[in-house]
């Protein structure tokens, strides 16, 4: 029987927009849908906000306990560590709201049986993870960063036009680096079902990003930059900024650029052995 | 429509004891199992039908489901769905598909059903006046007017699932795939959703439905396709189901005096009540309906009868309960 209703199927819904234009538009629209659901309850979205970047201020507190107390990390002023922290943090304070959400979104869901909802949208199952884990208490965390970026930065002289511009790139990395990291804690949450402690690992080996990569062994070094390239977070991108020698910094940016390409092909991989959960 | 040649799947599960220990012991040593979700199962759906899928738990039905939602990937068999391979093509098929559990929901739960609705807009693309008639017609037809602007949290559970299926048809999909769409619902919202079901169906949308509500079954499915270890045991027109037992006749009888003895074939006493009270089962390809009136008049008086056709619980039980697809044949011809 024919339809009654004059309306496109699916198939003739095309819009002029480019597919990165309508990426934007849905993601934009999932970010506004998140905040409404966020605030719902007022209190708890702002106080979450407030300590998410509170507990981000703990670092850089060890920072000044430090300097305060007469010792240092080797090669480094004080502001310039704290540069550095403001720098990570702004990497996390970016990754965590507007992205990393996916990786708790994908471990919940596949437990509680709601993946399948995302894999009955048209639209690819990393964007629908995504859109779908806008973090707005994270924003704290870029609040954090932000603030911390600007107070370091009071204590720098003015740096040349090349300097931020090495920073723009090498911070640049050090979110597909991030981006990389969701990806295989993503993956492993589709198979590895309801192992919240993926995250946790991650929280810590993270950690290394908010020190100078000088402070460690050439080995420990070399695994940071080679292997997980956890120098690009933090340590590399605010070298670039303060103009100080770095050295490997093109290998870790090729591993990181490695590291995306084989977390997608792992994300994807793993949702081919998604079993969902009983009817 | 809808072609599905062969399909299996296979699960590897891990079993596990319940005592203490044994959960200790899964910790080193797992004991792997395949389990056959699956087994070739084989149907054809036209444009525009409404059929009922029906299974005990475990059956295979949700499997099924998951990999004609393109959900899950099968083991082995083709599936084709209006020109598409589900798990190949998911992204342009799933566009053309709408889905409603009754157990997961597609509505966000802090913010008004609309909130939902305009993302879903957001995710399929749909023209501003499009989604805006589809939208009013789907409110207006299912009393949601006031409704849809309220948070989602505070709606019953009847309002909530009829904002469910507005989610899962702001698309207009062709194909539509519902899991126990009624679960938990009071007589007026079934009722409700039934005639809307029924409605977008005169309109030519196809719908599969899953639930182990058999009033749903009986109201709204002209075909039963019925899984069970895997395998179809049952496919055919309602009116097939019904007489599937054989041609048979729910009788509760009431008489002055007490009742003669039952004890005859073409008879199968399922309550007896009392002396004068008792409802039974009548194979009429064994004992004719008159005779049996009238034998019984004769003997004990009939104070009052009622004669039905047998309940199709009873029907669905019987093919729940075997144990495996026997040799011979359950499956009728296509109706």
């Amino acid at each position: 029987m024919a339809r009654t209703v004059d309306l496109p199927s699916p198939d003739e819904q095309k819009s002029n927009a480019g597919p990165l234009f309508q990426w934007f538009k849905i993601y934009i629209h999932g970010m506004k849908t998140a905040f409404a659901s966020r605030m719902a309850y007022r209190g708890d979205f702002f106080m979450s906000m407030f300590i998410m970047m509170v507990v981000e201020l703990f670092g850089p507190l060890v920072t000044l306990l430090i300097y305060h107390n007469g010792a240092s990390f080797p090669g480094w002023e004080r502001h310039e560590v704290l540069l550095l922290q403001g720098v990570f943090l702004l990497s996390r304070g970016i990754a965590f709201p507007f992205f990393m959400g996916m990786v708790w979104n994908t471990i919940s869901r596949v437990q509680e049986g709601t993946y399948d909802l995302l894999l009955i949208k048209p639209r690819s199952i990393l964007q629908m993870s995504i859109i779908t884990a806008f973090d707005s208490e994270d924003l704290g965390k870029l609040i954090g960063g932000i603030l911390l970026f600007i107070y370091a930065l009071k204590s720098v002289p003015s740096l040349p036009l090349v300097n931020w511009a090495s920073f723009l790139l090498l911070f640049i990395f050090s979110l597909i680096t991030m981006f990389a990291f969701g990806l295989f804690m993503s993956g492993l949450g589709i198979v590895w079902i309801g192992n919240y402690r993926i995250y946790d690992i991650f929280m810590s080996v993270m950690d290394f990003g908010l020190y100078p990569r000088s402070i460690f062994n050439k080995l420990f070094q070399t695994i940071i930059t080679w292997v997980i390239p956890i120098s690009l977070l933090g340590s590399f991108p605010a070298s670039a900024l303060l103009g100080k020698q770095i050295t490997g910094v093109l290998g870790a940016m090729l591993c990181s650029i490695f590291f995306l390409l084989v977390g997608l092909w792992f994300f994807h991989r793993m949702v081919r052995n998604y079993t969902s959960a009983g009817g | 429509m809808i072609k599905v040649d062969k399909l299996s799947k296979t699960y590897t599960t891990y079993e596990r004891g319940g005592t203490f220990r044994d959960a200790l012991k899964s910790l080193v040593i797992r004991k792997k199992k395949m389990v056959e979700a699956l087994k070739e199962v084989s149907f054809e759906i036209g444009e525009g039908e409404l059929i009922g899928f029906l299974g005990p738990n475990g059956a295979g039905k949700s499997t099924t489901l998951k990999i004609l939602t393109g959900i899950l990937y099968p083991t082995s068999g083709e599936v084709e769905i209006m020109g598409y391979v589900p798990w190949k093509d998911r992204r342009k098929y799933v566009a053309n598909i709408g889905a409603v559990f009754g157990q997961k929901s597609q509505l966000l739960f802090d913010i008004p059903p609309m909130d939902s609705f305009l993302l879903n807009q957001s995710i399929y693309n749909i023209p501003e006046q499009a989604f805006r008639k589809t939208m009013n017609e789907m409110v207006d037809m299912l009393d949601l007017e006031n409704i849809v602007r309220k948070p989602t949290r505070q709606l019953s559970l009847g309002e909530r699932m009829k904002c469910e299926f507005i989610m899962a048809m702001l698309h207009r999909p062709k194909v539509v795939f519902l899991d126990e769409p009624t679960i938990g619902l009071d007589v007026i919202a079934k009722g409700k959703i039934r005639d809307f079901i029924h409605e977008q169906n005169k309109k030519g949308t196809t719908f599969i439905l899953t639930t182990h509500d058999l009033e749903d079954v009986e109201h709204l499915a002209k075909r039963v396709i019925v899984v069970n270890h895997g395998e179809i045991v049952f496919d055919n027109s309602m009116d097939h189901l019904r007489k599937y037992l054989g041609d048979k006749k729910s009788v509760h009888v009431t008489t002055r005096n007490p009742l003669p003895s039952l004890d005859q074939p073409g008879i199968l006493i399922r309550k007896q009540l009392s002396n004068h009270d008792a409802e039974l089962e009548l194979d009429l390809s064994k004992l004719k309906l008159n005779e049996f009136i009238k034998e019984l008049n004769e003997k004990s008086i009939i104070n009052d009868m009622s004669i039905e056709s047998l309940e199709i619980e009873n029907i669905i039980k019987d093919l729940y309960g075997q144990e495996k697809p026997n040799d011979t044949p359950l499956i009728l011809g296509k109706p």
